[in-house]
Order: structure tokens, then C-alpha cells, then sequence
């Protein structure tokens, strides 16, 4: 198991109220800004980024950079090892 | 001529969706406690995970009460509210002052006054006037002039109403200012849906809104009230009010038998008038002899907001 | 249909009187710089009033007690709105003022001790809520009655102009002074960075490269009377309020509709209840505040109402700063300014038009327009939209 994926979905559930939701019911490849399947919008987006910089040190300064990483938690784990690295 | 086609309170009470609730219910213990809907029937999970207890207070008796009047869309949204969204105002300003960086934006969105109003269109659609009137005690009676203007002006159906929540900063508050309230401080909301035209399920009618800020005499007010609306103190069946006014109605010719303190039932907060409103409206189903009503709310004293009501012709 | 301005007032960055911005909008110069009065805890470019609260207390003589910057701000523009006029008996005078702030610059003052648990001043909160600010205001200008306060985030104060008209023409007031105050706070500083749409540099209203707003402090306030009331005062008429409209754009907490569907709602109703043509409109004060979401969904509004022959249109956000509630009032000082002196200000800091709209804005100041119509936007948060049209006649 993908630890930081795993965490990910916790901390997207709790940094955006995601009440009744678990992390089991995230998979890797939605699409978070989809109604298909999480149905987020450009307010979650922006929690987003505070939970980038608040959980994984990492700062998002042009909001249009996150568009691109917040796709799923397959791109936004990529995007987070990517900044690390 | 102004209509109360629907209402719908959420309080400390058993109000929702409860009609004749005005006769079952008892003066607020000081433990009270909201009692809350399952907001779910109401408000879409994707909307519901953000909202604080104000907004979904609002947007739960909103929908209830266009549902009971069968009206989809009103002509405009008009909401009074004394102190607004103090749960994500006070988050805010915490995260604010503690956080180094990045703040979360949802506590701030949700912080000002027309959230409530702002919600409430969005979650039904609507394009028409949406306006929020804060002035303390007086913001209902404000929002219900607002929508009498409306209605005048040629418009059909207008949802008015009121919310304000309590947190618990607000009891430090008020000891720290010498406030020692005799009745609970609580959280309510109350919508009604205002119709230009009488309807099978009519409620009652408003004869007449009137608000006094920094007023001089409170029983020349009152007076002056009934005379421009042709009626006097004798023909009142019930007069509800709040505030410590008692020697003011006894002057104005007020039978203090019909007289009672609603915020005993309400407990305290900016805009208790709506849920007297709503529970004269509720009396006036039960007991058809209660025709007149006057709301007399004077919760800060050099503030006073005056209701006129009148039973429906049968 | 339409009711009388007769006296108008005004304090923002750009002055303290409405001769000093007049002289400003004239100069073309911006009232935006680095913050000076407010501990912000950060560098950053803000419309501030140049005064010290202690100088607006002395200037406005309202004792060294606790009173809201937003209520100083507020009173100073109400009492040169308010001019020499007196009270009667016969005249139904009330006051509606619009804030989204309220006294939040004396409550952040107290909760930053309530944490710190360093003798927090509870009495400070005495001025928090939004009605307070108004009532201050109204007590030191000898009006009692009809008080009344409007919260609808940027829009607020547009509002309040049109509440009052609709109490005039339906006879619930002889005279009422409208407008709006809000001061600068952290709060709302922080608010928009956390919205990321604070733009560190100079905003761009209208400019392809706009990246977000400078937040600005103010307030102005509009004499409105009947003719009941201009019998009695023997005031001159210096301009209507002709047209008036509010509506939901029902799309999104925050961001507008990128069909702009309550602006253009908004301006088309506005402009009907004046009784004008869309040819007859001189001049529009757009809304303008430099975001990318505002800019773009109100030049799709303009162009849903006007199609290929949009007026002569700026933004002034970049000479006041986004004002918030105070913002329609200003404007609406800025629009009655514009037909009093046949001026078209100058949209500054613009460079490039928006892509996808191709709207240029006035970039230079224009002197001996013909300017008899102007058209004032005002959209706020949470969707709610307002405009408003001033015209010389009726």
C-alpha cells in the first residue's frame, strides 16, 4: 500500500469535511473534480493547497499549478514526490 | 394587503414542521439544547459538509416553508440576521491571529452577513433581489418591511426571514459586560413565505412593520402604531413581547392578561421577533377567538420593532 | 420614475473630502501604496484613508472613547453628505448604511488578547455587530427612526442607495441618508489571501494580466430627498438615482458565473427601470476589481447587454482599492462626480485587453464629455449583484 496516497485520503476527508466518506471509498485514478466522483469545487481547490503546504510543506503559489495536480490522488502524490525530490 | 402563506422556525423548540407546537410548548430550561432536522432531507451532502449551524438552519426552513406553500421559486430572498455567521466568523479570526501561512478560505466565504441569503438562492436557483438587513434586534423587522416594499411594488411571493446563531464565546461576553439574561442565550431560524395575495392555506395577515431606532417613548410609539392602523389597545387578543416593557404596555392601555414575554419561549438572541411570529401565527390556528395580534419587540431598549397582525376573514 | 441627490460625501485613499477625490480622479492619481496604519503583519499594497483614528476622533470631535473605524470613517463622509441641513418634525429623516466589516477592527484587537489571555478588553466587542456602526452614526447626526443597516459583501452599499429611493417613491420616508463604510482589517486582508486573489502587485482591472485586488477602505454617503422634503429644505438637485436592480447570480459561493448571469440581469433591469436606452448610457463605473472571476464574467455582462457597443466603461478600484460594502457608495459619489463635471476616469494600471473579451476600457482621463447617464456596477460574493444608473434629469 501507497502510505502517502493513504494519507492523502485522510487528510482530503478531514480538510474538506468529507462527512460519510472514507478513505476506502477514494480510489487512486478518480476524478476528485469530477461529479462523477468526488464533485469538488474551486473552494475545495483552494483547501487544497493549505493542506499541501500545512501537511507536506510544499507551497502553491499560482492556483492554476494546482488544477493540474489535484486531477486525483495518483496525480497529486506524483506532484507531491516530484516537489520533494 | 400582505399574507403569511407558510412559516417555518427551527429553535430550541419542538417549531419544525410541528403545527400547533404554540400550545405544547414550555419557557426554555437554562440546559436547552437546538433541535435539529435531519438536515439530509434538506440540503444536498455536497453543500451540507461546509455549513455551519446558521446556514443550515436557514436553508432547511427556507425549503420547508416554499415546500409547504407549494411555491418553487419566490420573486426575492430577504433575510435579517443581529450577528450573522458566528461560528465561521470566530473561526476565522482565530485561524487568522494563530495560523502562520496559508489560511483554509472556508470560514472566511462563510463569515459575512449574506451568506444565509446567498445559500438559500443557490441551493433552489433563484435570480431574483436577495438582500440581508443587520440592525440588531430590529434586522426581521427590517427584512419583513423589505419584502412588504417588494410586494407593493408589484411582486407576488417573497421569502423573508431570520437566523443567528449562538457560540459559546457570547455567555464570556456577556458576563465580562455585567448581561446577566434571565432566559438562555440560543440559536434559531425562522422563514416565512409573504404573499401579495390570500391562498388556501394562508396563515394570517400583516397589517403593519414598523422599526424605531434610538426611540424616544416607547407608548406614544405604540400608540401611534394602532392609530394609523385604525385599531387601539383594547382590540389587541394578544400582545407578545420582549425586553423589560412591561410599564411601558401597561401605559400604552395593553391588558397585561394578554400580555406575554416570548423570550421565555424563544430564549435570547438578535432576532427572537421572527419566532414570535411565527409562534402569534401558530396561536391564531389554534384559537380563531385571537384575531389581533401586536409584536412588541423591544430585546435592546432604545430599539423598538412593532408587528401588526390580523386573523384571516373566514 | 427617480429620486434627488442633494448632497453627497465622501472619504477614501484618494481624500478626505469630495473636493480632495475629485482633484485625484482629475490628477489621475491612485490612492494605492504600502500599508501604514494597520498592524497587517505583512508588506502589502492597500487603498488606506490617511488618517489615524486618533485624528478622525479629533477632527469629528466624538471624544477619545470606543467608537469602530468603520463608524469614524462612516460619520466623517455622513456629515459632509449631511451638510447644514436641519431636522424637522414634519420630515421623516433616516439613515441606511451598508458595512461588511462592522467594528471587526476593534473585535480583532480584542480576540488577539482573549488568546493570548492577556487582559482582553470585552468592551471593545460593544461596537462589533454591523447595527452599531450605523446607530453611532445616526446618534451623532440627531437621527432617530428609521436606522437600518445592509450586509451583501461588495455590493452592500449600492444596495442601500436603492433601498432608500424605493422608501422615498413609496412614501415610508421624506429624506434618508444612504451609503456605506467599511474599514481595512487583517480579517478581510487574510480573507482574500486565503482566497489567493490579493494581488501583491498594483491591481489591473480589466488587463489581461489581472491577478486579484488591492483591498481599499472608505466610505461615502448620498442625500436623498422627495419634494415634500426639498420644499422644506430649499436644497438643490445635483442628480437622480433613475434605475435601480439586485439579482442573484445563484452559481457559486464565491466565483461568478462565467455567463455572468445576475450582472447582466442586474444592469438590463437597472437600465429598464431608468427609463433609458442602451444608446442613452454615457458612461458605465464598472464594478471592476481586478480579479480574474469579476473582470471577466462582468465584460461577458456588458457585452449580454450592450453586444458590440459597450459605452465608455474604467474601473476606479485601482485609484480607492476594493472598498467592500463601501465600494457602491463611493462609486455612485465617483458616478454623480462624472455628470457634475463631464469626466470619464481613467481605468489605471491597464495594458492589455482580457482574451476572450476584447473590451478596452477608458485608459486616460476624458475631459468636456457629454456625460448625462452613467451606469454603476456593484457585485459581490455569495452572488449578489446590483446596479444602479445616475442621470442629470429625469
Amino acid at each position: 500500500m501507497d502510505t502517502l496516497k493513504e494519507d492523502l485520503k485522510k487528510q482530503i476527508i478531514e480538510q474538506l469535511n468529507l462527512e460519510e466518506i472514507t478513505p476506502a471509498d477514494i480510489a487512486d485514478d478518480v476524478l476528485l473534480f469530477n461529479d462523477s466522483g468526488l464533485g469538488l469545487d474551486s473552494i475545495d481547490a483552494l483547501e487544497l493547497i493549505v493542506l499541501l503546504e500545512k501537511y507536506h510543506g510544499i507551497q502553491v503559489t499560482n492556483p492554476d499549478e494546482g488544477k493540474e495536480a489535484f486531477k486525483s490522488i495518483d496525480t497529486m502524490a506524483e506532484y507531491i514526490r516530484k516537489r520533494k525530490s | 394587503m400582505f399574507y403569511i402563506s407558510a412559516a417555518s422556525t427551527i429553535s430550541h423548540q419542538p417549531t419544525f414542521q410541528n403545527a400547533g407546537f404554540s400550545g405544547m410548548i414550555v419557557p426554555l430550561a437554562a440546559e436547552s439544547i437546538l433541535i435539529s432536522p435531519d438536515y439530509k432531507r434538506f440540503i444536498e451532502a455536497g453543500l451540507l459538509r461546509r455549513m455551519s449551524k446558521i446556514l443550515r438552519m436557514s436553508v432547511a426552513c427556507s425549503k420547508d416553508c416554499l415546500e409547504q406553500a407549494g411555491v418553487e421559486q419566490p420573486d426575492a430572498i430577504v433575510v435579517g440576521t443581529g450577528l450573522g455567521c458566528l461560528q465561521d466568523t470566530e473561526k476565522f479570526l482565530n485561524h487568522s491571529i494563530t495560523i502562520e501561512g496559508l489560511l483554509p478560505p472556508t470560514s472566511f466565504i462563510q463569515s459575512t452577513h449574506n451568506t444565509m441569503a446567498g445559500q438559500i438562492s443557490l441551493s433552489i436557483g433563484n435570480h431574483g433581489y436577495n438582500m440581508t438587513h443587520t440592525q440588531n434586534s430590529l434586522s426581521f423587522e427590517h427584512a419583513l418591511q423589505d419584502a412588504m416594499l417588494l410586494l407593493t411594488e408589484g411582486e407576488n411571493d417573497i421569502l423573508a426571514g431570520a437566523a443567528d446563531e449562538y457560540i459559546e464565546i457570547l455567555t464570556e461576553i456577556s458576563c465580562h459586560l455585567n448581561v446577566y439574561p434571565r432566559s438562555p442565550l440560543t440559536s434559531a431560524a425562522s422563514f416565512f413565505l409573504l404573499s401579495s395575495k390570500e391562498k388556501s392555506g394562508t396563515l394570517a395577515q400583516i397589517k403593519d412593520v414598523a422599526t424605531f431606532g434610538l426611540v424616544n417613548s416607547i407608548p406614544d410609539t405604540i400608540l401611534a402604531l394602532l392609530a394609523e392602523n385604525e385599531t387601539n389597545a383594547d382590540a389587541l387578543d394578544l400582545v407578545l413581547f420582549a425586553g423589560n416593557i412591561s410599564n411601558d404596555l401597561t401605559i400604552a392601555g395593553v391588558d397585561p392578561d394578554k400580555s406575554l414575554d416570548y423570550k421565555n419561549l424563544s430564549g435570547i438572541y438578535p432576532t427572537a421577533s421572527a419566532f414570535a411570529l411565527h409562534y402569534a401565527v401558530d396561536r391564531m390556528q389554534q384559537d380563531k377567538s385571537i384575531r389581533n395580534v401586536l409584536i412588541c419587540n423591544a430585546l435592546i431598549k432604545s430599539n423598538l420593532g412593532l408587528t401588526l397582525l390580523q386573523a384571516i376573514e373566514a | 420614475m427617480g429620486v434627488r441627490i442633494t448632497g453627497i460625501g465622501i472619504v477614501s485613499a484618494i481624500g478626505l473630502t469630495v473636493e480632495e477625490n475629485l482633484n485625484a480622479l482629475n490628477e489621475s492619481r491612485t490612492g494605492i501604496g504600502q500599508v501604514a496604519f494597520l498592524d497587517a503583519g505583512r508588506d502589502l499594497l492597500v487603498g488606506e484613508v490617511k488618517v489615524s483614528n486618533t485624528d478622525l476622533k479629533n477632527t469629528l470631535s466624538v471624544g477619545a472613547g470606543n467608537i469602530s473605524r468603520t463608524s469614524l470613517l462612516g460619520l466623517k463622509a455622513a456629515r459632509e453628505a449631511w451638510g447644514q441641513n436641519k431636522h424637522s418634525e414634519k420630515i421623516r429623516t433616516g439613515i441606511i448604511s451598508a458595512t461588511s466589516v462592522g467594528g471587526m477592527d476593534r473585535t480583532e484587537v480584542f480576540y488577539k488578547d482573549y488568546l493570548a489571555q492577556s487582559d482582553p478588553n470585552f468592551r471593545l466587542l460593544k461596537t462589533h455587530d454591523s447595527g452599531s456602526t450605523t446607530e453611532r452614526i445616526a446618534a451623532e447626526l440627531g437621527i432617530s427612526g428609521y436606522i437600518n443597516t445592509l450586509s451583501t459583501a461588495c455590493s452592500s452599499s449600492a444596495n442601500a442607495i436603492m433601498l432608500g429611493a424605493r422608501l422615498l417613491l413609496q412614501g415610508r420616508l421624506d429624506r434618508v441618508l444612504v451609503g456605506g463604510s467599511d474599514a481595512l482589517t487583517k480579517f478581510t486582508i487574510d480573507g482574500f489571501h486565503s482566497l489567493m486573489i490579493y494581488d501583491d502587485q498594483w491591481c489591473r482591472p480589466f488587463d489581461e494580466s489581472r491577478s486579484g485586488l488591492n483591498l481599499g477602505e472608505g466610505a461615502a454617503f448620498l442625500l436623498l430627498e422627495s419634494e415634500k422634503s426639498i420644499e422644506f429644505s430649499g436644497n438643490r438637485t445635483i442628480c437622480h438615482v433613475s434605475g435601480w436592480a439586485n439579482a442573484a447570480d445563484a452559481y457559486h459561493q464565491t466565483a461568478s458565473s462565467p455567463e455572468g448571469t445576475g450582472a447582466t440581469l442586474a444592469i438590463k433591469n437597472a437600465i429598464k427601470k431608468s427609463g433609458k436606452s442602451l444608446n442613452e448610457i454615457s458612461y458605465v463605473n464598472a464594478h471592476g476589481t481586478g480579479t480574474k472571476n469579476n473582470d471577466l464574467s462582468e465584460s461577458v455582462a456588458l457585452k449580454n447587454v450592450f453586444g458590440d457597443y459597450v459605452p465608455p466603461f474604467s474601473s476606479t478600484k485601482a485609484f480607492t482599492g476594493h472598498t467592500l460594502a463601501a465600494a457602491g457608495a463611493i462609486e455612485a459619489v465617483f458616478s454623480v462626480l462624472s455628470i457634475q463635471n463631464q469626466l470619464i476616469y481613467s481605468n489605471l494600471n491597464f495594458k492589455d485587453v482580457i482574451f476572450e473579451t476584447g473590451l478596452v476600457p477608458v485608459t486616460d482621463l476624458k475631459k468636456g464629455q457629454s456625460v448625462h447617464t452613467v451606469l454603476s456596477n456593484s457585485f459581490g460574493f455569495g452572488g449578489n449583484n446590483s446596479s444602479l444608473v445616475f442621470t442629470d434629469h429625469l
